[in-house]
């Protein structure tokens, strides 16, 4: 794992470029603690710091090919690297390395963009053709490695977090309401929004050429949920799924270093961590995080299954306090606005697992994704046929729903009836599976003043409108489209997942993001059963393997507390929200609806705050901190807090190919 | 009935004036979710001592605060119908 970043500008002077690379690398010198590079030419410089999992001796960055025409900064994991070396070698391709990351640069050579989809793997890289004066710019297919971009004219700025452009002189940070409030009403950025005005992210699955200051783009991966894999029956698909998994997690075992698990208490991550103990042959550490309050707390589950798999468990507990005092930091890392505040205890625990000297963990994201996990699903089944059931069908299938909701209990049976007649009909077109919850996305849109009536979810109706095959699919798969493409990549993978570990040097593997497990679980979903026991054919797959408690436990959300940490906190950076002073800041804010906000989240008992409440207090935190660590540059966002490099390992000078 | 507005005012943080009429279908307008829908009809029910049927919840009568004001002023009607002198 690493973090790359990188320019290409016409009007900077060569003589600037170690300078800048070196403040661009700095910024990001918690992705990459093991060392770091560049290389330069007259109008281009780029670089990447490392965190050494493969070959550490070998595989130092930038790399290039033989004739030192092409060039390579790469962050991320190709696991199938051995099998593609050795294709590659039959072709007469040579290595130099035991690296994945030589194995993308020859791979790119002799296939071209071809390549792309045959990488499993987790990736954000970018190329330079030394001849051509030509970047490439690529990303894997759900967004697992960030990869950020801005271009103003015929410059291009690129780096694996947005905070290494903080590094470049002359450059500014500024929020942008149009997509904070896409944001807000999605509660996830959609693939290439980043909620600052410029900055864009590639988007999953796709490739950026940048020449002669022009920047063309390419999609290689379009998500689909059609499988040809042939199932002859229940027992032949419960085979499978145990294979395929199996597979794919003795492929991200791959590694030089010590590999860890992170237990949520769920049945996904208890998988990855059977089948991680089976396939290393000896003990693995697993790390979990803990909470006093019983309604956010897994450690039961957590234990039976380090037990039952008998691994060296360390778990951190979180109290109010622990959030109160990591979230500016969190926030700093995580650089989008969040809808929870979820993600700073993993921020707390990638720091336990990096104490612990372990840099590669695995975990189960993917898996309610692709195994249709969500409540979000089952009710789309529900909503859809609405209509057609009898009052007594509704009402039992209701019962199933968000466990962890109060006002979803046998009393307020009547009225969720009225709730669901509201939306048992489509009214955004493509989006009728998360319209419950884009209702709660909209109270949180009234955070940002409209400049005339925009709507909120124009963007995200033209992402599914762009997608020529997403009409055709099911009302299911289009609401696994969606989360893919939001939840999934915007906040899962990202703010809570990627960001959180890397920021403490930490590198996290999903296995139920490999192409072969969503493809297993196309071929098997809604085949065998209708869907309302969630994840069916994954438990029964393991249900041998596991303890029962876990197998047959209800899908449990992972939340930690929202408002009320902060209410009970009150920490000194809530003056950012409690001066009207400091409001006065965020230009685009809808001061008397932030006001109303927050005086009755501070007069009210947390039992009666809403999720939707909750949701727009966390993003109003999440805005006013970025706005002052990224626009106004204060606090970490300040130039001289923005981390050291670490040690120099390599520079190249391309105009004289002096290199050390 | 002016205890239904202040609720649903309070409720959602809103304020009803011209650009949010009386009338406005407060999911169409993004001011209601299932939270705030539940609370409401648990507010409803305890304050006029009534109860809503799955079947009335399915005719769209809660949308609006003019529809919430007209149902529960029929329920309440029903209900005192019904009630023997006795009652009183």
């Amino acid at each position: 794992m690493c973090g790359i970043a990188g320019l290409v500008n016409p009007e900077f002077s060569p003589e600037q470029f170690p300078s800048i690379i070196t403040g661009l690398l700095s910024a990001i010198a918690h992705r990459g603690p093991d060392g770091s590079g560049y290389v330069m030419d007259d109008k281009f410089v780029m670089g990447s710091v490392r965190l050494a999992i493969l070959d550490p001796e070998a595989g130092i960055q930038p790399i290039s090919d033989e004739g030192e025409r092409y060039w390579l900064c790469y962050n991320g994991e190709i696991y199938n690297y051995l099998e593609l070396r050795s294709e590659l070698e039959a072709l007469g391709r040579t290595f130099k390395t035991k690296c994945d990351t030589e194995v993308v640069l020859q791979a790119w050579l002799q296939w071209g963009d071809g390549c792309l989809n045959r990488f499993n793997g987790a990736f954000g890289f970018a190329l330079y053709d030394r001849k051509k004066k030509r970047l490439i710019l690529a990303r894997d297919r759900f967004g697992k490695r960030p990869l950020f971009y801005v271009q103003r004219g015929n410059a291009l700025y690129f780096a694996s977090e947005m905070k290494a452009f903080l590094a470049i002189p002359g450059f500014t940070f500024e929020q942008d309401p149009e997509q904070l409030r896409s944001i807000l009403g999605q509660w996830t950025p959609l693939p290439d929004q980043t909620g600052f005005k410029g900055i864009s992210s590639l988007p999953m699955g796709e490739w950026l050429s940048f020449e002669d200051g022009q920047a063309e783009h390419y999609t290689y991966f379009r998500l689909g949920f059609n499988s040809d894999t042939q199932i002859k029956n229940e027992a032949d698909a419960l085979d499978k799924i145990r294979s395929t998994l199996s597979d794919s997690v003795a492929l991200r075992l791959r590694s030089d270093v010590e590999v860890g698990v992170y237990l949520s208490g769920g049945i996904d991550s208890a998988i990855v961590a059977h089948l991680a103990k089976t396939h290393a042959g000896q003990s693995i550490a697993t790390f979990s995080v803990t909470f006093e309050d019983a309604q956010f707390d897994e450690s039961a589950e957590q234990k039976l299954v380090a037990e039952r798999i008998g691994s060296r468990h360390l778990a951190r507990h979180i109290q109010h306090s622990d959030i109160a005092q990591a979230c500016p930091e969190a926030v700093y890392h995580a650089e989008i606005p969040a809808f929870r505040s979820a993600f700073v205890p993993m921020y707390l625990l990638s720091k336990l697992t990096r104490e612990e000297g372990v840099k590669v963990i695995l975990s189960g994201e993917g898996a309610d994704e692709a195994f249709l996990g969500y409540d979000l699903f089952k009710e789309t089944l529900l909503r859809q046929e609405w209509d057609t059931l009898p009052e007594d069908v509704r009402g039992d299938r209701l019962k199933r729903f968000y466990p962890h909701l109060s006002h979803y209990g046998d009393r307020d049976r009547a009225a969720l009836t009225g709730l669901y007649q509201q939306f048992s009909q489509e009214h955004m077109p493509g989006l009728f599976s998360h319209e419950l919850r884009f209702q709660n996305g909209r109270f949180s849109t009234r955070l940002i003043n409209t400049d005339g009536a925009a709507n909120p979810f124009a963007s995200i109706s033209e992402l599914i409108g762009s997608d020529g095959e997403f009409q055709e699919m099911s009302a299911v798969q289009k609401a696994q489209w969606l989360e893919y493409k939001t939840l999934l990549s915007g906040y899962l993978l990202s703010t809570q997942g990627e960001r959180m570990s890397l920021a403490h040097g930490v590198e996290n593997r999903c296995p139920f993001l490999d192409p072969a497990v969503l493809d297993i679980a196309a071929a098997t979903n809604l085949k065998f059963d209708d869907g309302f026991r969630e994840k069916r054919l994954l438990r029964e797959a393991f249900r041998g393997d596991l303890p029962a408690a876990v197998v047959d436990k209800r899908k449990f959300p992972y939340r930690a507390p929202d408002t009320e940490a902060f209410v009970a906190e009150c920490p000194e950076y809530l003056e950012l929200l409690l001066s009207d002073t400091e409001l006065e800041k965020l230009p685009f804010l809808n001061k008397k609806f932030a006001r109303l906000l927050i005086n009755k989240l501070f007069t009210t008992s947390p039992d009666r705050i809403s999720t939707k409440e909750n949701q727009t207090f966390m993003f109003l935190l999440n805005i006013a901190l970025l706005n002052y660590q990224f626009v106004a540059r204060k606090g970490l966002g300040s130039t001289t807090s923005l981390g050291r490099l670490p040690p120099l390992q390599r520079a190249v000078d391309l105009r004289t190919c002096n290199a050390f | 009935m002016e205890k239904i507005r202040t609720f649903i005012e309070e409720q959602f943080l809103i304020e009803f004036d011209d650009t949010l009429p009386e009338y406005s279908n407060l999911f169409m307008e993004g001011v209601m979710d299932s939270f705030g829908y539940v609370q409401l009809c648990r507010f409803l029910e305890k304050e006029y001592d009534i109860a809503f049927t799955e079947k009335e919840m399915t005719s769209n009568v809660l949308v609006s605060l003019t529809q919430i004001q007209q149902e529960v002023s029929r329920k309440l009607g029903e209900k005192s119908a019904h009630q023997t002198p006795l009652d009183t």
